[in-house]
């Protein structure tokens, strides 16, 4: 078992729906962004494209994060999903140097919206994270282990992200990397993400 | 480890409530998930086929807006009498019964004086907020209703020509079957609006299929950055390259789909040398030439495979052609190297477009569809805001959807499509029906409408008794005049026989959306009492008298939050649905629902009898299920009379709480309606000629100049003032485009679509070509003044990029808030709107549509 996710730019359409729903779901504070899009030109014009490239923790089967990690606190699950446990993290962000991929966040402080403080969304959502700690993506665990996908899979508008196992050949997410030439961001750091694109 | 908070398992509330979203008009249905009192996530309700179980990023972000801080939660009045830019309106805070009962009073009297003193105002955003204020409008006694939001750019050609040609508020490519769509200005499943994240995920399932996609756009963003092919082109410039794309497919290709425009269009109707049709003298139907007979007969009486195409004839005593004749020799004059020279795109690449949409079209083939065997023509052209806002606006639509018409490629499987354009009904009611019907001359009258007045027939043109003047100038809708600097000027040209008085304001931010603040400023300036209902304070509620704090979508219930169905439910196969919106939390301090101040303000006024009746109409409410006398109905118990009306009576509106919505399937018959209604659209437009004859009969004694190629019956390119301006250094078309993670201007409030918009390369930034730009010795991030030919100017920060035509300026729109009631907008993007004069001489003189494009010059900011 190896959690894994396909990201179709073929479909995508940068809407941004997985940046705010990973937003909604997680409670991320300003500035935190689990998911995020990527707007990127190639060509010139008249031949020019714009890419969309939807960007989140890559869950890297090799990840430089956890070879950082002085105390533990990033760590693979037997499913393969990169974690952090915030009660051994000390917000050192030695992992957030390693990260090749730029994905993981510090939550050095409480941090709200609104000027006039936290709305009673984020006393709920937001509060619950603890501050002076790395935080990023999980594939949203827990809607996983519930038999859920990650939000921004189960929102994504044009279906772009695909949830699933890696180490089956016969899920979806394995035909399409192989039918369609999947590939990974950055494959030279040798980290071996576990997120794959599809090409436009 | 992001864990679920476990307290959440055991909480005492804890519910999934199906509603509707209203981030945006599209309306999509939505799970909300409410724990302890507090709406912790919002989702897509998957049972629902508006949305189909997604969101874009808006409607997730909603949760932010409901809780924004900065919402109203108490009346105010203003303290200070004087109005305008800049003037502090001393806010206090008063109750209800003072608000409302000073509203009432000044209702009553305008009422009594003349009641179409009253301007009721909405925006777009929310969906289910027209048919209380259009209801409220009507019993009232004003026909003085405007609609907000970009209004005035977005619609009045695409809403009533997709009215006249596809019995529809607008059209989209047949997703589940196209091969082959051309986007004009459109952004159809890739941004906001009509049907936005159920035609995301059909336009990606297509193009995932293989469907071919050719933006033309001035700017690959969002519909251009998925295109197969990206077609940018010279600003306001759609209807030279459709009309070419049409002249090489009829008279360089010769690939019509004959049987269709003789069955399905008036193009076999003879045209006389007055350009009218040739009447029967004694039915007085438009005559047709009768191949098999050859004679002319009256269309109803002859086989469409006998009618003539080309040709001419001698006819009831004149010479004639058939109008396809007509439009063949007209097209002549479009060749694509004409075209090249006015919208900047290759004459190779313009014959190279026409004849792949002709052949993909497949112009004779047929499909089986749930077992019916009907024409399919997998190509679709559609157009939108882009294309239509312009000067140029009844044309530049019109033109584009001319290569639908031409090849068969309407209301067809695989084609250019309405939204729903017939309905057979719920089946155990048969509710809501209806179908387009043929007038007397055989041509299309919509089965379905939503504001105005309909497409087609047209309304004779009269002296305006209406403030917009969209009674004389009868192809318009939306109207800049209820804010335009001659609004006086043409009020008094036109002897319209009052002024003004009352604005009743929903939502909408009129200061932002139309065109300059300071000639909107004055207009609003002008009312002698203004009140609003508003989430926050606008920049356009500051010169209210009285802002009344609304209720947001979370605490809202509303029978129809996505009717009706040509408006935002996705077109083709698949199934019906009505959903509904219900109240996921209660009300904060003393926010009030719209729908039920109006219905008090209406008990105040002394006006309850006229408004039930009214509802009864607007809400096609019949027997037992109708409002009766002046009881007073609450809100919800009008929805349930309507639901219990179209759903049978044990479907009321506690059932669809419940249930959320309602389903069910859609017959082949109702989604390729075409095949199976005896209706002919026009793609000659014979009544304007009438048309601009009774405008130019009131126009012209008083001076006033309606440029008769404006009324042609055929389409035609006609420059914007953009194009012809000549001020040196004025080298760019600024436009606007509309940003998928905004609506509006109100969701900039929205700090996690705010946090999203300062992360796009463009949502905040002017974009203009990276070569131009450098020429200039303009640098990326640079601050500029962006400077009109009038001397109008904002400042906004420079993108230099790729992805623009090299004399196009791009801009997001309705950014810019400078008001302190949205903190957060305030001073994010770039408020394009303050670029645009607002006057006669920048509208439409057939639809009344503003031209969106101006001419500017780029300037840096000195340091």
């Amino acid at each position: 078992m190896r959690y894994g996710m396909v990201i179709d730019l073929k479909r995508c359409i940068g809407c941004y729906g997985c940046q705010l729903s990973c937003k909604a779901e997680n409670g991320t504070p300003p500035g935190v962004f689990f998911a995020r899009v990527l707007k990127q030109e190639e060509g010139t014009y008249p031949t020019v494209n714009m890419l969309f490239l939807p960007v989140l923790c890559n869950h890297c089967e090799d990840p430089a994060c956890v070879d950082a990690c002085p105390t533990g606190a990033s760590f693979i699950w037997e499913d393969g999903i990169v974690d952090i446990d915030p009660d051994k993290c000390v917000g050192c962000r030695s992992c957030m140097m390693a990260c090749p991929y730029g994905n993981r966040y510090i939550n050095d402080k409480p941090q709200h919206y609104y000027a006039q403080g936290q709305t009673a969304f984020e006393r709920l959502r937001t509060g619950r994270h603890q501050t002076e700690v790395v935080m990023k993506c999980n594939f949203c665990r827990d809607r996983v282990k519930a038999g859920e996908d990650p939000a921004c899979v189960a929102n994504c508008p044009t279906s772009a992200r695909i949830f699933g196992d890696l180490e089956d050949s016969s899920s979806i997410v394995s035909r399409l990397i192989k039918e369609r030439a999947g590939f990974t961001l950055h494959p030279e750091m040798a980290t071996r993400p576990c997120v794959y694109y599809l090409p436009t | 480890m992001n864990t679920a908070t476990p307290e959440f398992a055991v909480a005492a509330d804890d519910a999934w409530i199906q509603s509707s979203c209203s981030l945006c008009y599209g309306s999509c249905s939505i799970l909300a998930h409410r724990v302890d009192g507090v709406v912790v996530k919002i989702e897509g309700n998957p049972d629902s086929v508006v949305g189909k179980g997604k969101l874009c990023g808006k409607g997730v972000a909603g949760i932010m807006t409901h809780y924004d801080p900065n919402r109203l939660t108490k009346p105010l009045r203003r303290t200070n009498p004087k109005k305008g830019l800049g003037e502090d309106p001393g806010w206090k805070e008063i109750s209800w019964d003072e608000a409302l009962g000073e509203i009432a009073d000044v209702l009553r009297k305008v009422r009594q004086d003349d009641p179409r003193k009253l301007v009721v105002q909405r925006t777009t955003t929310v969906t289910a907020g027209r048919t209380p204020f259009q209801t409220f409008a009507a019993a009232f006694g004003t026909p003085n209703f405007s609609v907000s939001g970009g209004g005035q750019h977005c619609g009045n050609g695409a809403h009533l020509i997709s009215g006249i040609m596809h019995a529809s508020w607008s059209v989209v490519p047949d997703f589940a079957y196209c091969n082959y769509a051309i986007y004009f200005g459109a952004s159809k499943g890739h941004a906001a609006g009509h049907a936005s994240c159920s035609n995301m995920g059909l336009a990606a399932d297509a193009r995932a299929r293989g469907m071919k996609m050719v933006v033309v756009d001035p700017m690959a963003n969002f519909a251009g950055a998925k295109a197969t092919e990206w077609v940018p082109l010279r600003v306001g410039t759609d209807a030279a390259l459709a009309l070419s794309m049409a002249h090489v497919i009829v008279n360089e290709l010769d690939m019509v789909d004959g049987p269709y425009l003789q069955a399905r269009t008036n193009c076999p109707y003879l045209i006389g040398p007055d350009k009218r049709y040739v009447r029967d003298p004694e039915s007085k139907k438009p005559l047709v030439w009768d191949t098999v007979a050859n004679a002319a007969r009256p269309f109803s009486e002859v086989a469409a495979a006998d009618m003539a195409l080309e040709g001419e004839f001698f006819a009831n005593g004149f010479q004639c052609e058939p109008a396809f004749a007509k439009l063949k020799a007209h097209l002549l004059k479009f060749t694509p190297e004409w075209a090249e020279s006015i919208s900047t795109v290759p004459a190779k690449n313009i014959r190279r477009l026409a004849k792949e949409f002709a052949t993909e079209a497949r112009i004779g083939s047929t499909i089986m569809v749930d077992g019916v065997t009907l024409p399919y023509r997998p190509v679709a052209a559609v157009a939108f805001r882009g294309n239509q806002g312009h000067m140029n606006s009844t044309y530049n639509f019109f033109a584009v959807d001319l290569l639908n018409q031409l090849v068969g490629a309407a209301d067809v499987v695989g084609s250019c499509m309405g939204f729903n354009p017939a309905s057979k009904g719920f089946p155990e009611t048969g509710r809501p029906h209806y179908v387009p019907t043929p007038d007397a001359d055989g041509l299309m009258v919509t089965g379905m409408w939503m504001g105005y007045h309909y497409p087609y027939p047209p309304s004779e043109p009269r002296l305006p008794k209406n403030l917009g003047l969209q009674d004389l100038f009868v192809m318009g809708m939306t109207s800049p005049f209820l804010n335009s600097i001659d609004q006086e000027e043409l009020w008094q040209t036109f002897e319209v026989p009052y002024r003004p008085e009352v604005l009743m304001n929903f939502g909408s931010n009129l200061m932002m959306a139309i065109g300059n603040s300071e000639v909107v400023a004055k207009s609003l300036e002008r009312y002698k009492f203004i009140f609003s209902f508003d989430l926050f304070l606008t920049e356009t509620s500051q010169f209210a008298d009285i802002v009344l704090p609304d209720a947001s979508y979370l605490q809202s219930t509303d029978s129809r939050s996505n009717f009706p169905f040509i408006f935002s439910l996705p077109g083709g196969m698949g199934e019906w649905c009505w959903p509904i919106r219900q109240e996921v939390v209660p009300l904060d301090g003393e926010q009030r629902r719209f729908a039920e101040v109006l219905l008090e303000l209406a008990d105040r006024v002394g006006m309850r009898a006229d408004l039930n009746a009214a509802y009864n109409a607007s809400m096609n409410l019949q027997a037992p299920y109708r409002l009766e006398g002046d009881h007073a109905y609450t809100y919800p118990e009008i929805c349930d009379l309507e639901l219990k009306g179209n759903f049978g009576p044990q479907r009321g509106l506690e059932w669809f709480k419940e249930h959320g919505l309602i389903k069910w399937k859609k017959q082949p018959e109702e989604v390729y309606w075409r095949p199976f209604v005896d209706v002919r659209v026009p793609v000659y437009w014979e009544f304007m000629v009438s048309m601009w004859e009774k405008i130019n009969a009131i126009c012209e004694p008083r001076g006033v100049n309606i440029p008769q190629e404006y009324y042609d019956p055929l389409p035609d390119f006609l420059p914007c003032r953009s194009h012809q301006c000549q001020k040196p250094g004025f080298d760019f078309y600024a436009f606007y485009y509309r940003d998928t993670i905004h609506t509006n201007s109100f969701t900039m409030e929205n700090p996690w679509l705010d946090e999203a918009a300062e992360l796009d390369p463009f949502s905040y930034y002017v974009a203009i070509h990276a070569e131009v730009g450098k020429k200039k010795g303009l640098r990326d991030g640079q601050s500029v003044w962006v400077e009109s030919e009038s001397g109008r100017k904002v400042k906004g920060r420079i993108r230099l990029t790729q992805a623009v035509h090299p004399e196009g300026l791009g801009i997001a729109a309705c950014a810019g808030h400078w008001g302190k009631g949205m903190p957060v907008a305030k001073g994010k993007g770039v408020f394009f709107n303050e670029l645009l004069e607002l006057d006669f001489a920048h509208v439409s003189p057939n639809n009344l549509n503003l031209d969106l494009c101006v001419k500017v010059r780029v300037t840096p900011v000195e340091a």
